[in-house]
């Protein structure tokens, strides 16, 4: 029984590792901060642990799809991503992708049901 | 957040970062004291937000998140049989130079005192034999893994600029990228059973050709015809020993040669052009080569059969009758012609089974 256990929660993993960089990349339109996208994305019903996002959100960065800045007027010295014009590229090329993906996703699912 | 609290994220922070390269410390650091203190603001406890962030230490791996090998899985096969080999000719030539100067250095004495003393050198030199192939292959194990670290750093360096060259700009403007796109014509034919070389016999190979290797160099007195005399040994060598240092080179050279193509056998796995082109490069090299040293190069000893029958003088042996018959010149051409003889019958191996069963492999 643990090991179904574990191996659903594995495949859960999987499966959700695949969807992290799209969900990001869409919430970066405008800048935010990391804890404020951590809120954003489970208001939407995207839980995604602070210790997955944070290290996703710089490697994002090194590959060019983000860009940070450090804002320092406030309270605290805060760190602001948004998407960069290739980015954008990027992330409307995966969008389109997923669209055609969830679509036939769906069509698949629903035949089994049937 | 009260002082205690303020340490535990202190300690938190430290440990997620210790373990971060240096340059990107400062700045992960700045971003954790942010994201902890916007978490804190939520929950009011520090206790819960350092267990929500979980273990530090898995925190940091998904910062490290990149290669985690020295050595990756495309070099790893290869990489295990190279420090075989490797280690199986640095330890079997260095036992046996150990085994062999123990015993050379043995003192005169007959009987049961002798039959004692060759136990003890044997003993000796087995002992200083593996302490010295452990040192060795100790030393050899860490340049072989060096080597191939350098190999996977190198390809990875590769990878690295090829990744930079893609772009969707690129994409978008029907670019082709840089590498070839894979068809099926990339495909190498599956070779005949009948054309896979056996691996083992090629390590053998090897092994064989460093010992004999290692043995010319440093103790080449001992290919010698062996004479037991009361209380003495008598070494009659059967090379030139005192224009060892012009004939030495070309063997050691022609040895090289034909490690080279074992070697490359061994890699391949299987007869194919490049093999066949090898085989026979060095097939020729070698006729060659051992040509210089049978017919050009003063090779064998020549005072062997005078010292030969000197030693032999005493004893009642009828090999004496036999040595008057030695003749360099002779010896020389049998040498050459089975050297002849087995080399081409090799290279007409090599050639038939690569043309009638072995795999076609692009040289470019």
């Amino acid at each position: 029984m643990g090991e179904e256990k574990d191996l659903l929660s594995a495949l859960l993993l999987e499966l959700r590792r695949g969807t992290l960089t799209i969900s990001v990349l869409s919430q970066m339109k405008e800048p935010k901060y990391g804890y404020a996208l951590v809120q954003s994305l489970e208001e939407k019903g995207i839980a995604m642990d602070p210790n997955t996002l944070y290290p996703l959100l710089r490697r994002l960065e090194g590959q060019g799809l983000l860009e940070s800045q450090w804002e320092t007027g406030g309270a605290k010295p805060r760190k602001y991503y948004r998407r960069t014009e290739y980015g954008t590229q990027v992330y409307e090329q995966l969008k389109t992708q997923w669209e055609s993906l969830s679509a036939a996703m769906e069509r698949m699912l629903r035949e089994e049901d049937a | 957040m009260t002082t205690e609290e303020k340490d535990l994220q202190n300690r938190y922070v430290y440990q997620v970062t210790r373990c971060l390269p240096k340059a990107q410390r400062e700045e992960v650091r700045m971003e954790l004291e942010e994201l902890i203190g916007d978490m804190y603001a939520d929950k009011g406890s520090m206790e819960a937000v350092l267990t929500q962030l979980g273990d530090p230490a898995r925190f940091a791996e998904q910062y490290r998140s990149g290669r985690q090998y020295l050595i990756g899985p495309e070099y790893l096969e290869s990489y295990l049989w190279f420090v075989r080999v490797v280690l199986l000719c640095v330890a079997v030539p260095v036992l046996v130079l150990s085994l062999v100067s123990a015993l050379t250095g043995l003192p005169a004495a007959a009987g049961q005192d002798a039959a004692l003393l060759i136990l003890r050198a044997v003993a000796a030199g087995l002992r200083n034999g593996i302490v010295n192939a452990l040192a060795g292959c100790v030393s050899a194990f860490g340049a072989v893994t060096l080597l191939f670290i350098v190999m996977e750093w190198q390809k990875v360096k590769i990878e690295t600029r090829k990744a930079e060259s893609w772009s969707v700009e690129k994409l978008a403007d029907g670019q082709k990228p840089s590498r070839p796109r894979w068809t099926p014509r990339f495909l190498e034919p599956v070779p005949d059973q009948r054309a896979i070389i056996n691996r083992g016999e090629s390590a053998v190979g090897i092994v064989f050709m460093v010992v004999f290797c290692v043995l010319l160099i440093a103790a080449p007195w001992l290919f010698s015809a062996v004479f037991p005399q009361e209380g003495a040994v008598i070494f009659v060598p059967l090379f030139n020993l005192e224009q060892w240092p012009t004939i030495l080179p070309v063997f050691v050279l022609s040895l090289v040669i034909a490690l080279a193509d074992e070697i490359l056998q061994m890699v391949m796995g299987c007869y194919c052009k490049l093999v066949m082109i090898s085989n026979i490069l060095c097939g020729v090299i070698q006729i060659l080569l051992c040509a210089l040293l049978m017919k050009v190069l003063p090779f064998w000893n020549p005072n062997f059969s005078a010292e030969a029958q000197a030693a032999l003088a005493t004893s009642t042996s009828k090999a004496g009758e036999y040595l008057a018959y030695w003749n360099a010149d002779t010896v020389s051409t049998v040498v050459l012609a089975v050297m002849i003889l087995i080399t081409l019958a090799e290279m007409g191996t090599t050639i038939y089974k690569t043309l009638r069963y072995g795999a076609a492999v692009r040289l470019g």
